[in-house]
């Protein structure tokens, strides 16, 4: 299962993207780490898993969001469609909700789209195909608490791209670890 | 001297561990003497290496609640201020630029805080809120936002019986100000404006947006008393409105 992270300024620019290649996939090719874990990961979803991942079946996908070629730069565009075309119905949201975490505010397709409101109303959206509320919960806390970290550093402009690696490498950990 | 040094040193060393030795040359070996009083010559090579390889912490390896509780001196902050001040004062034209300046300045400063401050009220709540209505917003600016920067709650909080549209904070006695003496020909400068600034960037964080000034409305109990002055956009209020 793969899970796609974009971080919006308020203005609606990316400032950063993740795409993340859940461990719970078993063998993929774009994840080294899936190919090392053990058996039982996969087993009961095997059915499912073989229908999500593989190379022919991204191809398809890709056809059906992008309609263009099966390139993984027009995947990664169609994901960020999907997502900018959220902020619409999350912009109707975030007035009548007061909470942070809105899960499943939109729907694509397979994808879910869930979404975290930080006080400076910076936007934090994951594209997801599974429902594992209490892991995203738990990512986008800790998504949450290095951005405040990011935008604590005085060196740091808010509202900019983030291009810290340390930011990256934490929110990859943490993806891991949830997703 | 320095090149005199080492060869009595590397034959006591050789008895040990000659090799590691032998690659340093001698100027690295006397710098590495300058540490104050190393016991023994192991020792010293353990804490050079180690300052060498030493990792800087960096900002996301801190926890953001250590410093809660903390206070910041007030006279290191009055001078910091009156550098701003001074800084902004060689670069503005008039009046009105220096205020503007001063209150991108405090923007910067409040996007920051309100961050901040957010997470550390709600994030060991499993459902973080955040604040949609107007009043609850300006409360909190008054009470925890001016607490957070200056360590006490603002004075007042009012609503313009002229306008609709217009709040105002008061502060009888302004922490910023309390160092700063306006000359004569510029009297209308309030610095306050930095303050103005920092309540302009959580009102627009929290999709607030709002015009915010600051004035000096001093009376014979206050001689420092400030009033921020919040103008906030129609569609706030035509949102309040919806909202009720």
């Amino acid at each position: 299962m793969s899970h796609h992270l974009f971080l919006l300024s308020p203005s609606d620019t990316p400032l950063y993207s993740l795409s993340h290649q859940s461990t719970k996939q078993g063998a993929s090719a774009s994840s080294p780490l899936g190919a090392n874990l053990p058996t039982w990961t996969t087993s009961p979803f095997s059915g499912r898993m073989s229908a999500l991942a593989g190379a022919p079946n991204t191809a398809m996908q890709s056809a059906d969001l992008g309609g263009g070629a099966a390139g993984g730069q027009d995947r990664l565009n169609a994901l960020r469609m999907v997502a900018n075309a959220s902020l619409d119905v999350l912009e109707n949201v975030v007035f009548r909700d007061n909470g942070m975490y809105l899960k499943g505010v939109d729907k694509f397709n397979e994808w879910t789209v869930s979404a975290f409101v930080t006080a400076g109303n910076m936007k934090f959206i994951l594209l997801h195909e599974g429902k594992n509320d209490d892991g995203i919960r738990g990512f986008f806390f800790e998504v949450w608490e290095l951005y405040v970290k990011t935008m604590a550093n005085p060196f740091h402009s808010a509202h900019t791209p983030i291009r810290s690696p340390v930011f990256d490498h934490r929110v990859r950990a943490s993806a891991k670890r949830y997703l | 001297m320095a090149y005199t040094q080492p060869h009595p040193r590397q034959s006591i060393l050789s008895t040990s561990s000659h090799s590691s030795v032998e690659h340093l040359s001698p100027t690295a070996s006397s710098t590495r003497f300058s540490l104050p009083a190393a016991p023994s010559i192991h020792t010293t090579l353990g804490s050079s290496r180690q300052t060498a390889t030493r990792v800087v912490p960096n900002i996301y390896d801190r926890n953001l609640n250590k410093a809660r509780s903390s206070e910041v001196s007030a006279s290191a902050y009055a001078f910091l201020f009156s550098e701003i001040v001074q800084y902004t004062q060689k670069r503005v034209s008039g009046i009105n630029d220096f205020e503007r300046r001063l209150n991108t300045m405090g923007y910067r400063i409040g996007t920051r805080i309100l961050e901040l401050l957010i997470w550390r009220n709600e994030s060991s709540s499993k459902t973080p809120k955040r604040e949609i209505r107007l009043l609850p917003v300006l409360l909190m600016i008054q009470s925890q936002v001016w607490k957070a920067v200056f360590g006490k709650a603002a004075d007042g909080l009012e609503k313009s019986s002229a306008n609709v549209d217009e709040y105002m904070i008061i502060d009888n006695d302004p922490l910023l100000e309390r160092h700063i003496s306006v000359p004569r020909d510029i009297s209308q400068l309030s610095c306050s404006s930095f303050t103005a600034g920092i309540v302009e960037a959580v009102l627009d964080g929290l999709n607030f947006p709002a015009r915010v000034t600051a004035h000096n409305t001093a009376n014979a109990q206050y001689p420092n008393k400030v009033t921020i002055l919040i103008k906030l956009e129609k569609s706030v209020l035509e949102r309040e409105e919806l909202l009720k």
